[in-house]
């Protein structure tokens, strides 16, 4: 009987404590600069050295792009397939020119199928709201756009 | 749990034959005492065998283990795992993918102790290529490795607790987690699939203030275990309900190759943090808390003693925490030389090892992975056979499997 009144003091010691939980979505979790959530695409960053589509594990990345005149490549189409997608960070590990980077946006859960192929649309207007959210963290072009199409030996 | 009758030649529940065949045998006459409610003698209930179906979805269950009990009465006469629900083949994949991008599966084993997947996996490719790790990195790696450990603890204590029907461990038991899972967080970005190590060190070096945290936490950490230990410890009704079930002894265990703290409840000290020290265990100290009954009893109490002194390596590794950098001189591309490797780790639980045949390519010709929950569950049938139904999950809990691993 006296280990069981030693528990219940536990319990009522922790009556007039803080509540710990968070009321979401009334309020949104802070979530840390290193959050891993959907990816973030910069296109006029893009080499398209195909890096990234080689990392993923799960063969989710597939892109293309076409050289100009003046011999420097740019993306064409990048979509991600977050179908598969196991936000394991791999591909932002490996890119040479930061373009793509991992949001905060963590709500994945979608209506249908078909809006988990994410396309360069997808990433382009996500990216927008993004930026707008966090003005800080828009990515500086001025690297890659002063250089003329520096290319990533592998 | 769903009650099917076993055998082709189904009865109704409720039996007019059962009950003709009660007026036939004229209790009375025969000497039996009437039940107190009016129905047939004890001698004459049919004991007929229950093919009793346990999950897959079953909040007790850990995930989706199925188990087939025949029962007589509230007898388990046997008790049959089913397993496979969650299988994802990872072993199978890891032939196709590079050596780095084997990580992010291992997070999806054991997913309460995915820090200890990840270092085995790199230990193992670590040793095969001879890579030397950075201090820093091996420091850091401990750290969340014993961080892992206490969060994975934590979330047993409260699972088995909630499994015996006591509700409030398991909030208090993750709201402790919580506070580990957010550093995790804050170091790599995720709450469960880390994807931190990586072959030759970690991904990232702590953010600022990340280390103050944890030393923040550690004092904090040891006033909740003793906590733990006033709420539940003590609990007349816990004890009556854990103490002496799902006792089996040393040599039961190794003969089923049992490890982790499910050996050490029989009273073996072993440890391969000890017995066969790995990164830079040999530099703590450290206790190996072993029980004697080898019973729930202890496997509950083990838990929370492994937390403390995981606790006490925490504190020495960060009064040791070395500067520079966290990722040595890797390989771009990593070929591991042909031939066989294994290591063992002390995952959180049991020997968590990876044996890797190789070819000399990039990617493994085979991996094999040793999943402790796996050759603990093994154990299961043996332990339940001839115990009360009200104690399976009560033996299941203890044993502590997670399905990811199990599956895998």
């Amino acid at each position: 009987m006296l280990g069981f009144l030693k528990g219940l003091s536990v319990t009522m010691g922790q009556l007039p404590k803080k509540k710990v939980t968070l009321q979401y979505p009334e309020v949104m979790p802070e979530l840390p600069d290193r959050f891993r959530g959907v990816h973030r695409f910069i296109p006029d960053l893009c080499i398209v050295c195909n890096q990234c589509a080689r990392i993923c594990p799960t063969d989710c990345i597939t892109l293309s792009g076409t050289r100009d005149e003046n011999r420097k490549m740019h993306i064409d189409t990048f979509d991600i397939n977050f179908e598969i997608c196991i936000l394991c960070d791999l591909c932002v590990e490996v890119c040479p020119t930061d373009a793509i980077l991992m949001s905060d946006t963590f709500e994945l859960a979608v209506e249908s199928r078909d809006h988990l192929k994410l396309d360069m649309q997808w990433l382009t207007e996500s990216e927008e709201e993004y930026e707008e959210k966090y003005p800080d963290r828009v990515p500086s072009l001025d690297a890659v756009l002063g250089e003329d199409g520096a290319e990533v030996t592998e | 749990m769903a009650l099917i009758p076993n055998g082709t030649d189904r009865e109704p529940m409720r039996s007019e034959k059962g009950s003709a065949a009660a007026q036939n045998s004229a209790p009375a006459a025969q000497g039996h005492a009437p039940m107190p409610y009016g129905g047939p003698a004890v001698d004459d209930i049919r004991m007929e065998e229950m093919l009793l179906n346990v999950g897959p979805q079953h909040p007790s269950t850990h995930g989706v283990l199925r188990l087939l009990v025949r029962a007589r009465g509230e007898t388990i006469v046997e008790a049959d795992p089913v397993i496979g629900y969650l299988h994802r083949g990872t072993e199978k994949l890891a032939e196709n993918l590079q050596y780095t991008q084997i990580i992010p599966y291992t997070d999806r084993l054991d997913y309460l102790a995915s820090m200890i997947n990840n270092y085995a996996l790199c230990h193992t490719v670590e040793t095969a290529i001879d890579l030397e790790v950075p201090e820093r990195a091996e420091h850091l790696r401990v750290l969340v490795m014993e961080m892992q450990r206490i969060a994975s603890h934590l979330l047993f204590i409260g699972a088995y607790l909630l499994d015996l029907g006591a509700m409030s461990p398991f909030l208090y038991a993750f709201q402790e987690r919580e506070r580990i899972v957010q550093l995790f967080n804050r170091i790599c970005g995720a709450r469960l699939t880390y994807n931190y190590m990586r072959i030759g060190g970690v991904k990232y070096d702590a953010p600022e203030g990340w280390l103050d945290d944890v030393r923040d936490f550690v004092p904090w950490m040891k006033g909740k275990l003793e906590m733990y230990d006033r709420l539940i410890t003590g609990n007349e009704i816990f004890l009556n309900r854990v103490r002496g079930i799902g006792v089996f002894d040393t040599k039961t265990a190794l003969a089923y190759g049992i490890s982790g703290v499910n050996l050490r409840s029989t009273g073996m000290r072993w440890d391969l943090r000890r017995n066969r020290p790995y990164s830079i265990y040999d530099r703590f100290e450290f206790d190996i808390p072993v029980g004697q009954h080898g019973d729930c009893f202890d496997r509950y109490y083990l838990h929370l003693l492994e937390m403390e002194q995981s606790l006490r390596i925490i504190e020495q590794v960060l009064a040791q925490m070395p500067d520079g950098p966290v990722l040595g001189k890797v390989p771009k591309i990593i070929r591991v030389p042909a031939g066989e490797y294994y290591c063992g780790v002390e995952g959180a639980r049991g020997e968590l090892g990876f044996y890797i045949v190789a070819d000399g390519k990039d990617k493994p010709y085979r991996l094999k992975i040793r999943k402790p929950s796996f050759v603990n569950l093994q154990l299961l049938p043996e332990l339940l056979r001839g115990q009360s139904l009200s104690n399976l999950i009560a033996i299941l809990g203890a044993v502590d499997i997670v399905l990811g691993e199990v599956d895998a």
